[in-house]
């Protein structure tokens, strides 16, 4: 830089434009006025370029006014700028060096907000549910089975199957519910609906209420199956997981929510009562789930294995959308299964069957005759 | 001398598409890896392409922000929102009746906040708005303009959209009165007597041609109670959009030119001049962008899908059930379909970006031009604004633009 540049400066004192020329002497830059007046005399180790157009290098200083610029025009003179200085570009990677720790910092904190979440929210879903009052939670899976039957069912909702609740097969249902939940601590009263349905679905939402689907119904060959399902289904009761998923479900809405930096997700809260359907309880709620049936197999007749093989035939059904509908909530595997086996070894003898013959009949008949295109081949 | 008889000068855009849409693809794959926290980064790049880009009378415009300034501003704003998200949780949980009427109060806080986060956000980005050295600003309160398009918009809603020249003047110039460059303050000498005329006779168009397509859409079948809706009843229906569309834009051209040439600094006079056609054409050309980046991905997509699931193309004809199983329970799969929401998004933002975003950047920049120049040479810089930590609320409330 031994022959002076133009450049354009901006003192940072007035909006005034001066053209000027650098000239690089003795560590320092020098601005000088078109007659050769001293503008400015910039140290070198003090300057810093901002980001501006491409062939275009805008330098500031340290310890000048911060809107003090002094503007280089062009390829070649930006080029040779850089040349005389290199500072410059030591310091624009200080600067990239700064900003990407930043971000590798923040984006490590994000990662260990996500799985510190990710463990941290089942456990403490857990606690948060035993805070919940009982009531609260009763009205809550009111709202959710309305806001079910909105989204899955007509305009009417779910069609009870049989409306009598004082039918024998509703009787036995209750009963057998009754006697599941006896000794378990819960405060709530089981509701148990036997609907209409082409799913192959059974599920417990928070408060009590338990859903059955017709087409699960007519695939069960034996009551060992049904009463094993059933005694499942009263066990995510017991163990309020459905109260638990959907606090784990808002958690996880906010997360999203923050990732993708839009807050107004937060009307995905709205559609919580939908999810829950559709979002799957841990692993480790099935398994105390297969637990509770196990146990409830101890004092009653059904071999609880029967809730494996239920699942099992509809999961191997070939229409994809039914064997989706109820592995996506009851994920099915081997361990599980043997679990099961070895839970129906134990049992004690001479225990009176869940229900009689006529009532099992009566249970199998409540949804009229199986319609035969839902009817397994 | 005498002020405004000098010739206006105009300002220049000179940023290119392609050099933006580069910025903007590199910026979208850094997304992944940050999750999500490049954005702050990115925006940042997309502000200095803006304003280093528009020059006026041979100075551009110097942003001067950074991306740890929005960081924190967003941390800030997540303590606003964390409490929202657990009401919003709890009303979820309640009875219909209290959840609507839960959730209406929510909605009715956002909108009011909106107004609150707009206004930050204008100031974060004209305080770290720098031309020939000299710093922009914004004074005025936030809350203040909040409110004030708070009652406005209520009295906007109140009048079905009557009084809202009153409330667009108004809030312009609320705006510009509390905008500074260096030490002179900005004015504003438009009023809604500019607007009036163009919003009416919009306004009384859309209305009848919001009656007339939908009766005669309804007459001719558009809408059915049960079956098929007729072609011809959709097309008359679709026609009406249309043109209430184009309307839309015609008014909305209408009100920039003549607001932003209402804008006064000093002696110092903007003039936009930004035509409909030129708005209706950014939009076309916006349409047919995404359509052909569909296009695209749709070829793309099938590649794919068929390669994860060639099963199910097996002698040239697709059969959904075969490839259901393909589907079920392969997590490679599973990775595709997310990657493939992604790309969608990407590119639905991306053709947002680069054909609504910068251009409607390029048509105020390009129809702009400023008169009495001269007199702005002796505005002095005014003391630093720091309390600024980012626009955090802007960016929770999704309001930021550009
Ligand atoms: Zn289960």
């Amino acid at each position: 830089m031994s022959e002076s540049i133009a450049a354009r400066f901006h003192d940072g004192l007035t909006a005034e434009v001066h053209l000027v020329g650098l000239i690089h002497e003795a560590g320092a830059l020098v601005i000088r006025a078109g007659d050769g007046a001293e503008l400015g005399r910039w140290a070198t180790a003090d300057l810093f370029a901002m980001h501006g157009r491409k062939d275009e290098l805008r330098l500031g200083a340290n310890g000048q006014p911060t809107g003090a610029r002094v503007v280089v025009k062009g390829r070649e003179d930006v080029a040779r700028v850089l040349a005389t200085l290199p500072v410059l570009h030591q310091k624009r990677r200080q600067q990239a060096g700064r900003e990407i720790r930043i971000a590798v910092t923040a984006t490590v904190a994000l990662a260990a907000v996500i799985l510190a979440y990710l463990y941290g929210v089942p456990l403490l879903a857990g606690r948060i549910t035993a805070l919940v009052p009982p009531d609260w939670e009763r009205s809550l899976g009111e709202t959710v089975a309305r806001q079910m039957q909105a989204s899955l069912g007509d305009e009417s909702g779910f069609q009870v199957c049989d409306s009598n609740p004082d039918s024998l097969a509703n009787r036995a249902i209750a009963r057998f519910g009754a006697a599941a939940l006896e000794g378990s601590g819960s405060p709530f009263e089981l509701d148990i609906r036997v609907v209409k349905s082409d799913i192959p679905n059974a599920f417990a939402l928070p408060g009590g209420q338990v859903f059955f689907f017709s087409a699960l119904l007519d695939q069960a060959e034996t009551q060992d199956e049904f009463a094993g399902v059933l005694a499942h289904e009263v066990g995510h009761v017991a163990h309020r997981h459905g109260m638990e998923q959907l606090i784990s479900t808002a958690g996880t809405g906010a997360l999203i929510g923050f990732i993708l930096g839009d807050m107004t997700g937060i009307s995905v809260a709205a559609g919580l009562g939908a999810t829950i359907i559709d979002a799957r309880f841990s692993r480790d709620a099935e398994r105390q789930a297969d637990a509770f049936a196990g146990h409830v197999a101890e004092r009653m007749d059904f071999n609880p294995a029967g809730l494996a093989d239920l699942i099992n035939r509809v999961g191997a059904d070939d229409e994809f959308a039914r064997a989706l509908a109820l592995l996506s909530t009851h994920p099915l595997t081997d361990d599980r299964k043997a679990a099961l086996e070895i839970l129906s070894q134990q049992r004690p003898a001479g225990l009176e069957p869940p229900f009689t013959s006529a009532e099992w009949n009566a249970i199998r008949a409540m949804c009229g005759a199986p319609d035969p295109k839902t009817k397994r081949k | 001398m005498v002020w405004g008889q000098e010739r206006p000068v105009p300002v220049k855009f000179t940023g290119k598409r392609g050099e933006l849409a580069a910025m903007l693809l590199r910026g979208y794959v850094l997304l992944i890896p940050t999750i999500g926290l490049y954005r702050f980064w990115l925006t940042t790049w997309k502000r200095r392409f803006y304003w280093a880009n528009t020059e006026i009378d041979g100075d551009p415009l110097e942003y001067t922000g950074n991306a740890i300034q929005l960081l924190l501003g967003f941390l800030m704003a997540l303590a606003v929102f964390v409490p929202l998200y657990g009401l919003f949780f709890y009303l979820s949980t309640q009875s219909s009746e209290a959840a609507i009427v839960g959730y209406s109060g929510v909605a009715v806080l956002v909108w009011f906040l909106m107004g609150y986060a707009i206004y930050r956000a204008r100031d974060f980005r004209l305080s770290r708005t720098l031309w020939r050295g000299i710093r922009c600003d914004q004074g005025g309160s936030a809350w203040g303009y909040a409110i004030r398009r708070f009652f406005w918009s209520l009295l906007v809603l109140a009048t079905a959209g009557l009084a809202y020249p009153f409330m667009a003047a108004n809030l312009w110039a609320y705006r510009y009165r509390h905008s500074w460059y260096g030490d002179r303050q900005f004015g504003f000498t438009g009023s809604w007597r500019q607007l009036a005329r163009p919003f009416y006779v919009s306004y009384v168009a859309i209305a009848l041609i919001a009656a007339a397509g939908l009766g005669t859409g309804w007459a001719m079948g558009g809408v059915p109670v049960s079956g098929v809706p007729s072609v011809g009843g959709v097309v008359v229906m679709v026609i009406a959009v249309a043109l209430i569309g184009l309307l839309v834009l015609y008014y909305q051209s209408r009100e920039i030119s003549r607001m932003f040439s209402s804008v006064r600094l000093g002696q110092a006079a903007l003039a936009v001049s930004v035509r409909a056609r030129s708005l209706v054409g950014q939009y076309v050309l916006f349409g047919l962008a995404l359509a052909g980046s569909y296009v695209v991905l749709a070829i793309g997509g099938l590649v794919v899908l068929g390669s994860v699931a060639s099963g199910a193309f097996a002698g040239g004809e697709f059969d959904l059930q075969v490839f259901m199983q393909n589907l079920q329970g392969s997590f490679s799969v599973l990775l595709a379909i997310v990657f493939g929401y992604l790309l969608l998004l990407g590119a639905f933002s991306l053709m947002v970006e680069l054909f609504l975003g910068l251009g409607f950047w390029k048509l105020v920049a390009q129809g702009a031009s400023i008169t009495g120049l001269d007199s702005l040479r002796d505005v002095k810089a005014r003391g630093e604004d720091a309390r600024l930590g980012g626009e955090g609320l802007a960016d929770a409330l999704n309001v930021g633009a550009y």
